[in-house]
């Protein structure tokens, strides 16, 4: 249960961040709406050199076939280059630590799992990658990922705003997150968390002399600016396998709710951004307070249990810290972790599983929102019926088409969750990997799929799944997890971009009555979708009175 | 061959449902090659059939089922059939009932005897159905009109009952609408047919009514592929749990996860769906309103603008005088007198309003029946006034009793002035403006009586008796009954009312306050309607409309609601997208809200759908996984676990005959703000259907645990 002091330390943080987030949305929308700014001097003569060498003419509207194919060819051409890197590490340079290429699989597993901003890491980074793995290949599509996501948001922005001339430019997009989001706020915050004692080094490993009289090899390496990024962008994929419940990642309880503020600042101004696109900052902020009832309901559902923690499985910050932390980290798909999960009750596992199971509260970065947008063209649909008008959302009437698109990106989360659930049990891939059958072994597969279909990439059987099954089938579902969802949304924006907006005389989406109903059905769709799976794991491990998952 | 009879069973409501009929519709409809079309209840159908299977003999199946089990596996494929059927029977019933429309309908639609004219006008009897387009008839007394024409000589009394439910027989003139069907109660008419056969008004319905299942709206295929998507989850929830079960040896029952299936699958949306857009079509043709598609019908749903034509729609369209008002020393009781003599050839209802008025305030002159020479002064475009010229005028100047009235030497100085003038006495009637240029000059308060009779909503008419204005009338606009009330409820669903009239600013004003419209159009000229229409939609609202002139055609095309009247020009009612056979344009308001009760029933079966499931997972999953005895803790409902499946199975197929009423009448609704509305179904549908399951399937189990 929650103290007052810890509730009133989360409204706190939250406060702190959204006003952050607010403010941020409005230089986000000045740069996606290509307001003139005082940086233009220095960046765009960068951005256009990128233009030029890569070919492209940024201001060539795309249709959203058109961005889709674009997203699609980046981040082929994305995983093939991180592939090749990991495979290949042995023979390139910045590798002093020796270490050896990649095992194909893995190698599959990791290029997709970070080119698709989900981070699942089959590996422990500090014995496995080298220095040009960490920076060419992990750090590199950990600010690409992100970039890709802000895209696809922007895109579908535009499409329900109706006040744009297109969707947008993929490569215009992309090249301005990366220019005047991304590498700007990672090079900031990398900074903080250096001057807080976060390494960031070319050097070898330290060997250092401990009390005890042995001596003990300190991996660091460039830590600070890989972890800026990857909360930033909610990637999660850390530096050591231990992310960072590895001290040198996350080493006071500063750096602790920093890496938090981190993971929730780019994706809190997504509702605001898109307010501000649609011109109605009241339809921002409603989708900001229904996805932060969700993630509250779920900080909720994880401090209802015992919170407390058994020795060494964290960082030495506190339950308090590590149970918000995993919540946040699920909730907004970045994953990462300062804690062992194995170490918490089932009800925080349960709490961070529903987090991934809806993947809108807030959600991955851009494409939380995006989700969120789906969920608002069921639920409208829906409900909106009963108004005895044909539904609406900002002005767009919901046609046959947005619900078949919608389902489909619906109906995909969990055919990539079961399906491949059922098939690791029956195929015998789960016993091969020593991951028992009874409810915490069902919970740690269920979350793997989870986590990989969610692009979240939190991780409860680490390298023990490392095994040539679950490196394939988690890489199709994070390639299927990120891509199907992001198509359709892209076909449904780009086809009410040019539908005719009548006046918005329906339900209205734009207050608390809307934010209450959108969050029970997404709970409710949600429940109906996985209260199965649910009850033999997480609730069936709660029931059965055990202490931790 | 005036079939005189059929005139007394209105059509439509005549028939008593068949239920033979409805019953053996409805198993022949379980067939699965006719059931496939609804996927929901195909997959109920086929999950029967592997129960059935497993009742006859468990070994059948095994791995997921168990010898012990045989009694139950009987009571639930019984259940499940019973569902399959509870939603064929809806069906059934819902076409039933359009059937009988249907058939009442073509029961007037018979072919007839007709009398054609040749060129030479001979009459020569042909049938009803090889009377083509253009063809001249003649109809008489007691005849049935045999096909949807237009009058061309003659005055008659036409009933149009069967067709309108309007008891009361219309009169028609030349270039008036006959609807075939309808029957001459007098006289006799020539007339020209307007239609090819299969092309009429008749046919028209007969054909809508038919046809309303086939086509799907917009909204209908929207729900479907919803439908199909959370049929689609669902099987994979399913399949996952019992490829799961079998892996994990979970000892999982397959009836018992095929009873959760088919409970969590939309059944009752599934199975009603059809059933209600059937029926919205039934309740349009009811009202006698041809739609020429169901998207017109849910079109008429989204309705932002609605325009209405003050007369007619407002007000009854006969305006009545209630008030002589004399001016410039004249009495009351002259401009009274006056007023009778200019009405005396006015045939108009204002005329005879007029008349009636001055009767009724024995303001007739007493000797005027004995005028010799009157004449009448035709309404002119140019004048526009009207009335009559006497050749007596004393016989008028001094009735009996009038002396009281009149001064005696104010009377003779008139005397006087009429005489120096002539012998004529020139009495007039006409719009003031039209009045005040005739004249040399208006007495005092001329204007102020007019302003203060226009902004009260009235219309004056001044009255001037050898180019001398001697007063006014007002004319009252009467309101239809009811029509505040309509309009109110049309404000408060956030509609916008739009009045169009003819009238001056004033009248137009006061006429709009008084039924509480604040958007309206005065002094509309024909073209009037075509740009309010445009002027809303470029606001982005949907707008609707009723038109009946060839002027409107335009207006009515492009309006997304476009609602003739049967008795307006063809032009109008190929341009519009619903007829009403009625003519009653009060109707449009019905129309939207028809319109918005179909989405309504739609949205709240939906929704009922979707939040009964929570419950039934509450119900079954414990049961389901017997196995892990500690899942005890989240049934709630405590009912042994065959006991809870067969309740929560039994409660699924009972929500679908109980919800047939609902989908046949809609939901109900008071014209309400959006959000009260929506707050009140979603309470109820929503909130009730999350609910209402977990008391149902209580009570049920409580109930077989009885027996």
């Amino acid at each position: 249960m929650l103290s007052l002091p810890q509730l009133l330390w989360i409204a706190m943080i939250w406060a702190i961040i959204i006003a952050g987030a607010w403010l941020l949305a409005k230089y986000l929308f000045n740069v996606y709406t290509g307001k003139r700014s005082r940086l233009d001097r220095f960046l765009e003569p960068v951005e256009r050199t990128i233009y030029r060498l890569i070919g492209v003419d940024p201001s060539v509207q795309m249709t959203g076939r058109e961005y889709f194919v674009a997203v699609l060819l980046f981040s082929v051409f994305a995983t093939a280059l991180c592939f090749a890197i990991l495979v290949l590490q042995g023979y390139l340079p910045f590798n002093p630590q020796h270490f050896t290429g990649m095992r194909w699989d893995t190698a599959l597993n990791t290029a997709i799992s970070f080119s698709t901003n989900t981070n699942l890491q089959h590996y422990a980074g500090e014995s496995t990658l080298s220095y040009m793995s960490q920076m060419a290949a992990i750090q590199f599509e950990q600010f690409v990922s992100a970039a890709v996501g802000i895209c696809v948001a922007v895109a579908v922005f535009r499409g329900f705003s109706g006040r744009f001339k297109g969707i947008g430019n993929f490569y215009y997009d992309f090249v301005r997150s990366i220019t005047r989001v991304l590498l700007p706020m990672a090079v900031i915050a990398a900074l903080v968390l250096v001057s807080a004692g976060v390494p960031q080094t070319l050097g070898g490993y330290v060997t250092a002399s401990t009390i005890g009289g042995g001596a003990q090899t300190l991996a660091v390496g460039p830590v600070a600016s890989l972890v800026s990024i990857m909360q930033l962008g909610t990637n999660g994929g850390g530096y050591y396998g231990a992310n960072s419940a590895n001290p040198f990642q996350n080493p006071t309880p500063f750096t602790n709710w920093l890496e938090i503020a981190l993971m929730l600042i780019l994706v809190t101004s997504m509702p605001f951004l898109f307010g501000r696109m649609v011109g109605n900052a009241r339809e921002g902020r409603t989708l900001l307070i229904a996805a932060y009832v969700i993630y509250g309901i779920n900080i909720a559902i994880a401090f209802a249990g015992a919170t407390t923690l058994a020795a060494g499985m964290e960082t030495g910050l506190g339950a308090f810290s590590s149970t918000f932390w995993t919540v946040t980290a699920t909730s907004t798909m970045t994953g990462s972790a300062n804690a062992a999960l194995s170490a918490f009750n089932p009800l925080v596992i349960l709490a961070a599983l529903f987090g991934m199971f809806i993947q809108a509260a807030p959600g991955g970065i851009g494409v939380g929102m995006v989700y969120m947008l789906l969920y608002v063209v069921l639920t409208v649909f829906i409900v909106g019926l009963m108004v005895g008008r044909t539904p609406e959302y900002l002005g767009v009437k919901i046609l046959p088409k947005d619900i078949k698109n919608a389902v489909i990106g619906f109906v995909a989360h969990p055919i990539l969750i079961m399906v491949p659930l059922a098939l690791a049990f029956s195929v015998g891939a789960v016993s091969a990997t020593g991951v028992g059958t009874g409810p915490t072994g069902f919970t740690q597969v269920l979350y793997e799929f989870t986590s990989a279909a969610a692009n979240n990439g939190s991780d409860f059987m680490g390298v023990a799944a490392n095994t040539v099954f679950f490196n394939v089938s988690t890489a199709v579902v994070m390639w299927l997890g990120r891509f199907i969802g992001i198509a359709v949304m892209l076909v449904i924006a780009d086809s009410m971009l040019h539908r005719q907006r009548v006046a918005q005389t329906g339900l209205r989406t734009d207050n608390l009555v809307f934010v209450a109903v959108l969050v029970i059905s997404i709970i409710i769709l949600t429940v109906l979708t996985f209260f199965p799976v649910l009850v033999l794991g997480p609730i069936l491990s709660s029931l059965q009175g055990l202490g931790t998952i | 061959m005036g079939n005189s009879d059929a005139g007394k069973q209105t059509a439509g409501t005549g028939h008593k449902p068949d239920w033979t009929a409805i019953l053996s519709e409805s198993v022949t409809r379980m067939s699965p090659a006719r059931l496939a079309r609804n996927p929901v209840m195909f997959i109920v159908e086929m999950a029967f059939i592997v129960v059935a299977i497993m009742a006859a003999d468990p070994t059948l199946i095994p791995l997921v089922s168990s010898q012990a089990q045989q009694a139950f596996y009987v009571y639930v494929a019984v259940i499940l059939l019973l569902t399959v059927w509870f939603s064929t029977l809806s069906d059934s019933v819902a076409e039933a009932q359009v059937r009988s429309t249907a058939s009442s309908l073509k029961q007037i639609e018979q072919e007839v005897q007709a009398k054609r004219l040749d060129s030479d006008r001979h009459v020569s009897p042909v049938s009803s159905k090889s009377l083509r387009k253009g063809d001249i008839i003649r109809v008489e007394k007691g005849e049935r009109v045999p096909i949807d024409s237009v009058v061309l000589e003659g005055i008659a009394m036409v009933d149009e009952s069967l067709l309108t439910g309007e008891s009361a027989p219309v009169r028609k003139a030349p270039t008036d609408m006959l609807i075939g069907g309808s029957t001459l109660v007098s006289d006799a008419l020539v007339a020209q047919v307007s239609v090819d056969p299969g092309e009429t008004y008749l046919s028209k319905l007969i054909n809508m009514v038919e046809s309303s299942a086939r086509p799907k709206t917009p909204n209908e295929a929207a729900i479907s592929v919803l439908l199909l998507g959370l049929t689609a989850i669902f099987t994979v929830v399913m399949v996952s749990i019992l490829w799961l079960s079998v892996t994990l040896s979970l000892g999982v029952d397959l009836s018992v996860l095929i009873a959760l299936y088919v409970c969590l699958l939309p059944t009752t949306i599934g199975a009603l769906l059809p059933a209600i857009g059937i029926s919205g079509i039934n309740r349009m043709s009811a009202n006698r309103i041809i739609a020429k598609s169901g998207k017109a019908i849910e079109t008429a749903g989204d309705t932002d603008a609605i325009l209405l034509d003050k007369t007619g729609t407002i007000t009854l369209g006969n305006r009545v005088a209630t008030d002589f008002i004399p001016l410039g020393g004249h009495s009351a009781k002259e401009v009274g007198e006056a007023a009778f003599m200019s009405s005396w050839y006015d045939d108009t209802p204002e005329g005879r309003s007029i008349m009636n008025l001055a009767y009724e305030l024995g303001c007739v002159p007493r000797e005027f029946r004995s005028i010799s020479r009157a004449e009448a002064t035709e309404f002119s475009a140019s004048t526009r006034k009207s009335g009559l010229k006497l050749a007596r005028p004393g016989l008028f100047l001094f009735p009996k009793g009038g002396k009281t009235v009149l001064q005696r030497s104010r009377v003779r100085k008139k005397y006087a002035a009429v005489k120096e003038q002539g012998p004529e006495l020139d009495i007039s009637k006409g719009a003031p403006d039209a009045i005040a240029q005739s004249v040399r000059s208006v007495p005092e308060g001329f204007d102020e009586m007019v302003q203060e009779i226009s902004s009260s909503g009235d219309t004056p008419m001044a009255i001037t008796v050898n180019n001398e204005v001697v007063g006014l009338i007002r004319l009252k606009d009467q309101l239809k009954p009811g029509i505040r009330d309509k309009i109110n409820a049309v404000k408060v669903m956030g509609i916008t009312p739009v009045m169009i009239t003819g009238d001056q600013p004033l009248t137009a004003k006061s006429i709009a306050s008084e039924v509480g419209i604040d958007d309206y159009v005065s002094r509309a000229k024909p073209e009037t309607k075509m740009e309010v229409v445009k002027r809303e939609q470029a606001s982005a609202k949907i707008v609707a409309m009723i038109g009946d002139g060839t002027n409107d055609a335009p207006a009515l095309a492009a309006a997304d609601v476009g609602l003739a009247m049967a008795s307006g020009t063809m032009a109008a009612k190929e341009a519009a997208n619903m007829v009403d056979l009625e003519s009653n344009p009060a109707k449009i308001i019905d129309v939207v809200m028809l319109g918005k009760q179909l989405l309504m029933t739609r949205g709240a079966v939906t929704t009922f759908s979707v939040a009964n499931d929570v419950a039934k997972y509450f119900a079954i999953v414990p049961v389901m996984f017997s196995s892990l005895p500690a899942l005890g803790a989240i049934n709630v409902l405590g009912l042994p676990p065959q006991t809870t499946v067969l309740a929560a199975l039994i409660f699924n197929a009972a929500v679908i005959p109980a919800l047939i009423p609902l989908a046949l009448r809609g939901a109900r609704f008071k014209p309400q703000g959006t959000m009260s509305i929506f707050l009140k179904n979603a309470l109820t549908y929503g909130l009730g259907g999350v609910v209402l399951p977990f008391i149902g399937i209580e009570a049920i189990g409580q109930f077989i645990r009885l027996l």
